[in-house]
């Protein structure tokens, strides 16, 4: 035996012993726990020995498997932009006819075109309007003009980003909402340009996921009760907060509130221990890293009452002040314009709580009275943010104003919901099929090709094993069209093998000695198997960028299976046989 | 042990002509099958709602479907899943949501019935019904007026007040696994099945994964063309080519004749038989391309011949391991799954076919249209042999 053999040997070992270091949190979470524990990755972190790899690197369940709802939601962008626009051009025509006095105007929308059509009572005001309106909104360009009649639609760039911030919106409606069931690992994010994906493991009850497109967002004006700073200091003093529930109090903005990572024990401990006529609200602080993921609450006492709500809000838009600061500027209608004066008027210096689906979002302090139905909401203090994340912040609530003022209706597009019986049925079911055509293949490579067929045996064996571990690293999920992969993919690994020995037997038949056969069947074969495996890969990778969910799940499947075979079948086969060709000076080998 | 003699010596050439015969009418009958009839596709693709129920007790599935249809619960099909004592169907419904062509009518004249309303469009595709009224209604009201005439709501939106005066609502109408839980626990004290999973996909959605699943396939093929093309002579690209058509196509044509859900499962197998394809093709083209360097003066129809019947075992045998692998799915899969494995079966069976007998043969057509071209150019005959 070489120095390059033990080489090769060695490192053969290293990955084999590699492998199985990193399917231990797999068997643990899959073999050992609960199936309502698996998702929980602090409980599965728990489980693990130190010297493990993290809970983060493990094989997970498909929905389809595990049992769970998959739902694309479509945000109907057409009837919220057919909204907009006829809201817009109800302020153009009173902008005109009010503001700037240039003359009286009718206006009138086409929803399917997006048009609205300004015509003047008097013809000879037309052509300054015609020239004031296009200078002052930018959002509307000109389509066509006759007389006393002019056409306009929205600007091109305006509506894409209209559809994107509806579609941002809806996202954060949704979220909110989710966050109050409390799914440990559930999965939101966009699909195209109109779409959300919304994945909830463990979870069976459509009923349940249809309240996320349920109502729209409700957004409230309330006031915060400020008469006794001290109130939740007091009250933690007072009880001590459950054990293990990491209830602390934190003091920002001279107010201090209580703050804890969990939801319902937060809601718990504050339960009944509220004035009559108030209610403690929370507020979610985002994790920075994921933006999905509420890191902990924090509570305001606010008081019942709901003067203000979304509806009589215009426009909210995020921009910087003079002294250059990001502020959010928002207008009312007639009716919130007046409400909104009453109640800054009677509540100067107090703070106003602006309340999403029951999260407060911020809680700004109203600093003297405001008339006119338009505000500026200011961003308090950067303290360690840099201007962009002070300005996004200035974003978020403008889009939190928005989500209440202009919805987007949404619309189920898909549901695909599992229950918990049927995948547990499927595990058994598929695994049972895995095993069965394992099992065929192996005894007939060992029946038909002996010696070579047996390791050809073993390596299969680690070949299904480095597709475990492989997509425990990446952190894929196991779909039932995954296990079909699995045992299609160890089928195909197989047949490099069946390539090498027919090679092997062929060069044997020539007259070669055992080792020149060897030798030749794996160089020769080796360009056939790599090309044979290059074109499935090709066409694992499209099926990867364009597939979804359980079918996304057999590509990955695939993909982590050829490119571990390419190393099973040629490297590790070859390394073994030339140990019984070589080492023992064989004259014949057992094809 | 060995199944298969290396020194075989069969005419594959010389049958070329019969194969590609044959090939060609099958595979234009299932294109005009695919045309005429066209696939039964699932809800992936045509959107629609399944539910998977499994009952507590022995019912057949005429019996579910008589149940569901007293319940008022039409055009749905009902099928038996599993083995006959898992008492387990799958109902099939076309529409998504309960807003049918003919319910929307009946909604329709209902909202008219509430007074001063105008601009009422039903929108089938979403399930939702938009409308404008006068004066100002409550969501409580519509909500009995629409449920009263059989189609069920989940919810009324009121969407503000309009311009041109005016109160906009929007009703949006539950979905159709409602409506087969409602109708078929109908007249029951508990209902006696459970439901086991649910798929609804809305139009919209399916027409989109449809045409995605298409280009997938497309890119697919271009993709491993060039890569064909690129480690081989370009000549053998069209043989690769067509070959991996014929197999797709007669995948297809399993769909097709078998009747079995054409969805999101089938481009998956239709793609993998793709990649699988030119697996065997590539064998015995890196065969050809050997033995066209070891027997140079011979003619090209003879070194493929020669090639076809060197490689015939392990071209037999790789579809056989592979095949093998696909028993236990054969065996224990149900649904999608058995599906995915009975046309990958067909995919190796064809797939292997196509290569001995699509793949090679025209190889030699391309070589001899080439050489023949080269001939009458310059005047004289001579076969290319390299």
């Amino acid at each position: 035996m070489d120095r390059g053999w033990w080489w090769k040997f060695g490192m053969i070992v290293a990955v084999t012993l590699g492998t199985v270091w990193l399917l231990i949190p797999t068997y643990v979470s899959l073999v050992k726990m609960e199936p309502a524990e698996r998702n929980n990755i602090a409980k599965v972190q728990e489980r693990l020995p130190a010297w493990a790899p993290p809970a983060k690197y493990r094989l997970n369940l498909g929905l389809d498997l595990q049992g769970g709802i998959h739902m694309v939601m479509r945000v109907d962008t057409k009837t919220a932009l057919q909204k907009r626009t006829e809201r817009r051009g109800q302020q153009i025509a009173r902008w005109i006819t009010e503001d700037k006095k240039l003359g009286e105007v009718t206006v009138d929308t086409d929803p399917e075109k997006l048009q609205l059509t300004l015509v003047a009572k008097d013809p000879a005001t037309m052509d300054a309007i015609e020239k004031e309106v296009l200078a002052t909104f930018t959002d509307f360009t000109r389509v066509s003009r006759d007389g006393a009649k002019l056409v306009l639609s929205p600007d091109e760039s305006q509506v894409t980003r209209f559809e994107q911030e509806s579609v941002d919106q809806a996202m954060l409606v949704i979220r909110n909402r989710i966050d109050k069931w409390g799914v440990a690992e559930l999965d939101v994010r966009k699909l195209g340009t109109d779409s959300i994906q919304i994945s909830l493991p463990g979870r069976s009850d459509p009923e349940q996921a249809k309240e996320l497109v349920g109502t729209t967002a409700q957004l409230e004006f309330r006031m915060v009760d400020d008469t006794n700073p001290g109130f939740f200091q007091e009250m933690l003093q007072r009880t001590p907060p459950p054990e293990g529930s990491n209830i602390t109090v934190t003091d920002e903005d001279g107010f201090p509130q209580l703050s804890g990572p969990n939801r319902e024990a937060l809601l718990a401990y504050v339960k009944d221990k509220v004035p009559e006529g108030r209610e403690v609200l929370l507020e979610c602080m985002a994790n920075p890293v994921k933006k999905n993921d509420c890191l902990s609450y924090r509570t305001y006492l606010v008081q019942r009452d709901v003067p203000l709500t979304g509806e009589s809000l215009e426009s909210a838009n995020a921009n910087i002040s003079q002294i250059n600061e990001p502020e959010v500027n928002i207008t009312f209608d007639a009716v919130g314009a007046k409400e909104f004066e009453r109640l800054t008027e009677a509540s100067v210096g107090k703070r106003m709580a602006i309340v999403l689906d029951d999260y407060v979002h911020s809680a700004p302090r109203i600093n003297e009275k405001i008339g006119g139905g338009s505000a500026r909401i200011t961003m308090g203090r950067a303290g360690s943010k840099s201007f962009d994340e002070w300005f996004q912040d200035a974003q978020t609530l403008a889009l939190v104003l928005k989500a209440g003022a202009l919805p987007a209706p949404v619309t189920v597009g898909e549901i695909r919901q599992v229950g918990a019986s049927l995948g547990e049925e499927l595990i058994k079911k598929g695994s049972l099929a895995a095993l069965v055509g394992l099992l065929m293949v192996i005894l007939f490579m060992a029946v038909y090709y002996k010696k070579s067929g047996l390791i050809a045996d073993v390596a299969l064996l680690l070949n299904g094993l480095l597709i475990l571990a492989g997509l425990s690293l990446f952190n894929a999920t196991l779909t039932l069209p995954g296990i079909a992969g699995f045992v299609l993919t160890l089928g195909i690994a197989v047949d490099a093998n069946v390539l090498i020995n027919e090679r092997i037997r062929e060069e044997l038949d020539h007259g070669k000695t055992a080792r020149q056969a060897v030798d030749q069947g794996y160089d020769r074969a080796f360009w056939t198997i790599f090309d044979a495996h290059v074109t499935t890969l090709i066409a694992g990778f499209i099926l990867f960028v364009t597939g979804t969910g359980p079918i996304r799940g057999f590509a990955t499947t695939l993909i982590v299976g050829l490119l571990a075979s390419l190393f099973t079948s040629i490297v590790v086969t070859r390394v073994i046989t030339t140990y019984f060709v070589h080492g023992r000076n064989a004259q014949t080998v057992s094809v | 042990m060995r199944i298969i003699k290396h020194k075989t010596n069969i005419d594959f050439i010389g049958k070329r002509k019969i194969a590609v015969y044959i090939s060609s009418l099958v595979n234009l009958a299932i294109l005009v099958g695919i045309a005429t009839v066209g696939f039964n596709y699932g809800v992936d693709f045509a959107g629609g709602t399944v539910v998977e129920l499994k009952f507590n007790h022995s019912i057949s599935a005429a019996e579910v479907r008589k149940r569901a249809e007293d319940g008022g619960l039409h055009d749905v099909s009902v099928q038996n899943i599993g083995s006959a004592d898992e008492n387990t169907f799958l109902l099939r419904m076309g529409g998504v949501t309960q807003l049918t062509e003919e319910n929307a009518e009946k909604a329709k004249a209902a909202i008219n019935g509430l007074g001063n309303v105008r601009n009422v469009y039903p929108d089938m595709n979403n399930g939702i019904i938009n409308f404008r009224s006068a004066t100002a209604l409550t969501p409580d009201v519509i909500k009995q007026a629409v449920e009263a005439t059989g189609t069920g709501v989940q919810e009324v939106r009121t969407l503000g007040e309009a311009q041109g005066g005016g109160f906009d609502y929007q009703v949006v109408a539950s979905g159709m696994a409602d409506k087969v839980r409602a109708s078929l626990s109908k007249g029951t004290a508990a209902p006696d099945f459970q439901e086991r999973r649910v798929d609804y996909v809305g139009p919209q959605v399916g027409k989109q994964l449809r045409n995605k699943g298409i280009a997938a396939l497309l890119y697919a093929m271009i993709a491993i063309l060039i890569y064909v093309a690129f480690r081989f002579d370009f000549k053998f690209g069209p043989g690769a080519l067509l070959a991996m058509l014929h197999d797709v196509v007669m995948v297809a044509g399993f769909y097709l004749v078998s009747r079995r859900e054409f969805n999101l499962t089938a481009i998956a197998a239709l793609l993998t038989i793709i990649g699988y394809s030119v697996n065997d093709t590539i064998v015995i083209y890196d065969r050809i391309r050997e033995d066209m360097g070891k027997y140079k003066g011979k003619p090209l129809p003879e070194v493929i011949n020669i090639a076809v019947n060197d490689t015939l075992a392990r071209t037999l045998l790789t579809s056989l391991v592979t095949a093998l692998s696909l028993v236990g799915l054969l065996i224990f899969g149900v649904g999608e799954i058995w599906d995915f494995a009975m046309a990958m079966l067909v995919g190796i069976l064809v797939g292997t076919y196509s290569s001995v007998y699509i793949a090679s043969p025209l190889t030699i057509w391309l070589d001899e249209r080439a050489a023949a071209r080269e001939g009458r150019a310059k005047g004289g005959m001579k076969a290319k042999t390299a």
